[in-house]
């Protein structure tokens, strides 16, 4: 006894909690081994039932998880790119390009005082924010990142959009009423009329396309737009595109619609009175709203997760050209890199431990033998730099290749962000428009262009299809 | 509801467990004695469905301290009434209890986007009650340095004009031609906001190379420079259809309420006191009166974008013709002027800005009075914006152009 | 506003994209400072030279020549007669009220002048008396009050101040000025007998050391 207390007398802080958990997690691991030999198989039994169930959770867990960044990316792209714009230089300080600016402003609102104003309805004030932010999130579980990439492919997939899109004004209202504040009241009653007001055009202008497409399933209007890119909707659908541009401008409450929160006019509407995470969480939505819009644009018109070439065809092209000099040349379509690494067998435990110090070497060569005057050391780091550069392309263009999967997210990244950068670029240079001028264009202008679009369409449809 | 308050607790209005309903009030702009006025019965009493809103004094678009109730029906301006006072300092009162030198300094921050303008028009009246004749280089100095200024104010002016109308980006563009003239202004006078630099009888400092030299530089690209800054507000659709038609006012109602500078000549009046009251050397120098006949708010914008490119002129002008003299008249270190009284007027980039100065004969003045532009044109807001929108609210005023800190004085 | 609906508009986003491009017009601070002209006026700042000593010679000038009165001086200096007194900010107002109420002609508490108010200032009116307050007699009414003090006392000068209204700078200038106007009493030598007498030893030695370079027993060494 004496033995043991003295030894426990002689170990450290950290020593003290291992030792204590070491046992514990150990009884922790036998217990948990039993429970799923008694009873592992009937809880699988249970999950295969409610396979459906359980993958929505996953994917909405996920969906709610990336929304976190993707706020602060698009928060950094507005700091960083309306900067730029400015001939400012705009965040450099925080990370590499001040791109950590925007966590930091995360954390900014997380430790501020979360304040409610006297006279505020504080229960509605309080909701507020989820209520925006919960439809933020649940619109972005439709869209189809990639191939097989969706939180959830409903075959009603663009009514629910619209559907739950439209709550998030619920949100604004809620603490526009709530906040007990002329200026909050004024820009939740904005809100709602102008969200209302553009929600007619938005979707209206997509009538056509449905017509076109024949499905309200986001992931079957992706696939019908596979090929090359002049088989995008916005090839077939141009003035739907416009209006639905325009109209999704004001559903995410951007310049030159953003009269919800007019700084030179209502303070800062809505949100005048929150401060804290409740803010953050209006703050938030508002840019997962620009993402969401961009992304339903690029799925709808811009051909989502499809590359703008179709490679099958230019491999055809390819074969069909060069075969005709050579006939033995041919490469299978569809494409692919027959490479399966579980072939090599032993080999390739040397390559995966041999080939970063030959490539190192290899690419590190011709820097010490041109530049005589260059140490052998900085040679080897310049090599190993490129080295990973190259390993890192190779694995990159091998991914994009064999998984279907990561070739769709890049090209749907890649237009999405060009979308939201243009959101950006217009409010780095346009005014805002008067209430009074949105509506009219809303009421006077979209809407009857959305119906010229959708009667043009159907009757092409009609004439065409017969 | 009230909570059950201790016998020595009053129930506070900031504790948010609190609601009373009639202490809610305490949150409308009224003001809590009865009304002293007709006019402030009939402006605080509300028709149907009418409301209060207040703006400012910490509003993030009144350019200063403003503070203006609106009373609205809806988004619609019903009737406004702008309460002033905020930034009050008695400047004039402060100049009576200054000798003639330090009041130069006193002036300075009046209109604090254009300095140089508010020293320019008590020291002409001070040279008048003198009778200084100040030399001919002092005279060009100082028309060269106004018109930079003059350039450097209204370039502030299409920031600001288009930030209220939401634009987020012409304001630094605009900031970074101001910063250019008044690091310039820097190296002429010392500083860049409050300059203190006009003499009576004539300037500071004399040109220096520093000054030439970033002079020089800037003109050589200001024109293209500031046409390429134009281009983003002056064909912007949504720009345009914000500006035009809005807060319009007619030559005799702008005359009436005693208006001048850029927003009269909107109204189609060529009224310019370089030109209609002659000072300093402008008889001598080539530029235009230009006008426009439309009063309404893009056409106080365009005018003014238009007489940068004339102060462009002068400045050119005057570097062609500048003369060799001293910088300044031979005074007495002490001044005391022979009891008189004196006028001076100016043209300043708001307006007529003007004093008028009584000497009793020791080293400080009697009375001086300063007559602001700004203040002027204040006074013609609630007539330009009844039956306007909110959002049109910021765009009137800024489309006329005020300081504050002339305003309140 | 062009023919083509929307022109303007992309025109507009055409000037965006292309300064998105140029060179940025941020000083970044740190790292880089503004090119300041040789001429800016910057904050008021009194100098030290290399020993840590004030350079400030308290020839008031720049009292005087303030427009706004918000440099004041009082205190002790570093020969013994004023020490400049340059407050933080804050302390300007207030300083800036004192002067006010100093030209004023009313008397102003100022701890630190105390220490030269040991003076009847009744013969100093009745020397203004004769020269009918004026200050454009200022050097004779100086003389005179030197004349009967055998010095000028600051408690004089600051009399004379109040009753003619002349600055108190201009009457520090104008008495420093002057070689034969001194403001201190002329009593130096005998503080230096006192020295001496309270050092007996060290007189000894001076004398003994003057007399062993020179030969002369109690030479000037």
């Amino acid at each position: 006894m004496t033995a043991l207390s003295r030894t426990w007398g002689r170990l450290t802080l950290p020593g003290k909690i291992v030792f204590t958990l070491i046992p514990l997690l150990a009884v922790l691991t036998a217990g948990l081994i039993a429970f799923i030999i008694v009873l592992g198989g009937p809880i699988w039994d249970l999950i295969l039932a409610n396979l459906w169930f359980i993958r929505f959770l996953v994917a909405a867990t996920i969906i709610l998880v990336i929304t976190i960044p993707i706020a602060f990316l698009n928060i950094y792209l507005e700091m960083k790119v309306i900067a730029l714009m400015n001939l400012r230089v705009g965040p450099d300080r925080v990370g590499p390009w001040g791109s950590l600016l925007s966590v930091v402003h995360g954390l900014k609102v997380l430790i501020k005082e979360d304040f409610t104003p006297t006279g505020a309805d504080s229960i509605v004030f309080t909701w507020a924010p989820v209520v925006t932010y919960g439809a933020a999130v649940m619109t972005l579980l439709v869209i189809p990142f990639a191939p097989g990439m969706a939180g959830q492919d409903f075959n009603i997939g663009l009514l629910y959009f619209f559907a739950v899109g439209g709550m998030g004004v619920v949100g604004l209202l809620m603490g526009g009423w709530s906040s007990f504040n002329k200026y909050s009241l004024l820009g939740g009653l904005r809100s709602a009329a102008q969200i209302i007001s553009y929600e007619i055009p938005l979707t209206l202008s997509v009538v056509g396309l449905l017509i076109l497409a024949g499905t309200m399933s986001l992931n079957q209007i992706v696939m019908q737009q596979s090929g090359w890119f002049t088989d995008w909707y916005v090839f077939r659908q141009p003035l739907g595109f416009v209006i639905f541009f325009i109209a999704a401008t004001a559903e995410a409450n951007r310049t030159p619609f953003d009269l919800t929160e007019a700084d030179s006019e209502i303070v800062a509407g809505f949100a005048t009175e929150y401060s804290g995470m409740r803010f953050g969480f209006f703050f938030f939505a508002e840019y997962v709203n620009v993402f969401i819009m961009s992304a339903l644009t690029v799925v709808l018109f811009l051909g989502g997760w499809n590359a703008p070439f179709d490679i099958d065809a230019l491999v055809n092209v390819l074969n069909g050209v060069v075969g005709a000099v050579i006939p033995s040349f041919h490469i299978a379509t569809p494409f692919s890199i027959a490479l399966d690494p579980g072939s090599l067998g032993i080999p390739l435990l040397f390559v995966i431990g041999l080939a970063p110090l030959i490539g190192t070497l290899v690419l590190a060569a011709p820097f010490y033998l041109v530049r005589s005057s260059m140490r052998w050391w900085v040679a080897l780091i310049i090599g190993f730099v490129l080295f990973n550069v190259v390993a890192g392309g190779l694995t990159f263009a091998w991914a994009y290749v064999s998984f279907d999967w990561v070739a769709g997210l890049v090209w749907f990244m890649a237009k999405t962000f060009a979308f939201v950068f243009l959101f950006v670029w217009m409010r780095g240079t346009l005014p805002r428009v008067r209430i009074d001028q949105l509506m009219g264009f809303a009421w006077k202008w979209l809407l009857p262009a959305a119906l010229l679009n959708l009667f043009v369409t159907a009757a092409a449809v009609v004439i065409v299809g017969s | 509801m009230t909570t059950t308050a201790g016998p020595h607790q009053h129930a506070s209005a900031d504790d948010p467990r609190v609601m009373l309903d009639d202490q809610i009030g305490a949150f409308e702009p009224i003001p809590p004695y009865p009304p002293r006025t007709e006019r402030e019965a009939e402006f605080y009493t509300l028709g149907d469905g009418e409301m209060f809103l207040n703006m400012g004094p910490q509003h993030p678009s009144t350019h200063g301290v403003l503070r203006v109730v609106l009373k609205l029906d809806g988004e619609k301006v019903v009737d406004l009434d702008p309460v002033l006072g905020y930034l009050h300092r008695g400047v004039e009162k402060l100049c009576e209890n200054a000798d003639y030198h330090q009041v130069i300094s006193q002036v300075d921050p009046l209109e604090y986007i254009s300095s140089l303008f508010c020293e320019w028009s008590p020291v002409m009246a001070f040279e008048k009650l003198l009778d200084v004749e100040v030399p001919r280089r002092a005279e060009y100095i100082r028309v060269l340095s106004g018109e930079l200024n003059r350039i450097a104010s209204h370039a502030l002016f299409m920031g600001w004009f288009a930030l209220d109308l939401g634009g987020l980006t012409p304001i630094l563009w605009s900031f970074i031609e101001r910063d250019e003239i008044v690091e310039m202004l820097a190296a002429l006078t010392g500083q860049r906001m409050l300059f203190n630099y006009f003499r009576i009888g004539g300037v500071n400092g004399d040109l220096n190379h520093d000054f030439m030299s970033r002079l020089g530089d800037w003109m050589s690209r200001a024109t293209g420079q500031i046409e390429s800054n134009l281009t983003l507000l002056n064909e912007n659709e949504i720009f345009v259809r914000r500006a035009r038609g809005l807060g319009v006012i007619d030559t005799e109602t702008a005359l009436s309420m005693c208006m001048s500078g850029p927003n009269l000549r909107a109204t189609g009046s060529p009224f310019d006191v370089r030109r209609a009251h002659p000072y300093s050397i402008y008889p001598e120098l080539d530029f235009d009166i230009p006008t426009r006949s439309e009063g309404d708010s893009l056409a106080r914008y365009l005018l003014r974008m238009e007489e940068i490119k004339q102060s462009l002129r002068i400045i050119d002008q005057c570097l062609h013709q500048m003369p060799d003299s001293p910088i300044m008249a031979k005074l007495p270190r002490l001044l005391r002027p022979r009891p008189g009284r004196a006028y001076a007027a100016i043209e300043g980039p708001r307006g007529q800005y003007a004093t008028y100065a009584i000497s009793d004969g020791t080293d400080q003045p009697f009375r001086m009075r300063i007559h602001d532009p700004s203040f002027i044109h204040l006074q013609s807001v609630g007539l330009l914006m009844k039956n306007n929108l909110i959002a049109d609210t910021m765009a009137v005023m800024a489309s006329l152009d005020p300081v504050m800190g002339g305003v309140d004085k | 506003m062009s023919l083509v609906p929307g022109l303007g508009l992309v025109r507009g986003m055409a000037l965006t994209l292309r300064r998105f491009f140029e060179p940025k017009a941020t000083i970044r601070y740190p790292e880089v400072q503004a090119d300041i002209p040789p001429k800016f006026r910057g904050r008021l700042q009194l100098l030290y030279d290399e020993y840590g000593t004030l350079k400030c010679e308290t020839c008031f000038q720049c009292a005087q020549a303030c427009p706004i009165e918000c440099i004041d001086m009082g205190g002790m200096d570093t020969k013994g007669r004023f020490h400049v007194h340059w407050g933080a900010a804050e302390t300007y107002g207030e300083r800036r009220e004192e002067s006010a109420l100093r030209r004023s002609g009313r008397t102003v508490p100022d701890p630190a002048y105390d220490h030269f108010e040991g003076v009847d200032v009744g013969p100093v009116d009745d020397i203004l008396e004769t020269f009918d307050h004026d200050p454009a007699h200022l050097l004779p009414i100086l003389e005179a009050t030197q004349a009967h003090y055998g010095y000028l006392p600051v408690g004089a000068l600051k009399r004379i101040s109040q009753v003619t209204g002349t600055w108190y700078a201009q009457i520090y200038g104008t008495a420093s000025f002057y070689g034969h106007l001194r403001f201190e009493p002329p009593t130096v030598t005998a503080q230096a007998t006192a020295i001496s007498e309270r050092r007996p030893d060290e007189a000894a030695f001076l004398a003994s050391l003057g007399a062993s370079l020179t030969g002369r027993p109690g030479g000037d060494a």
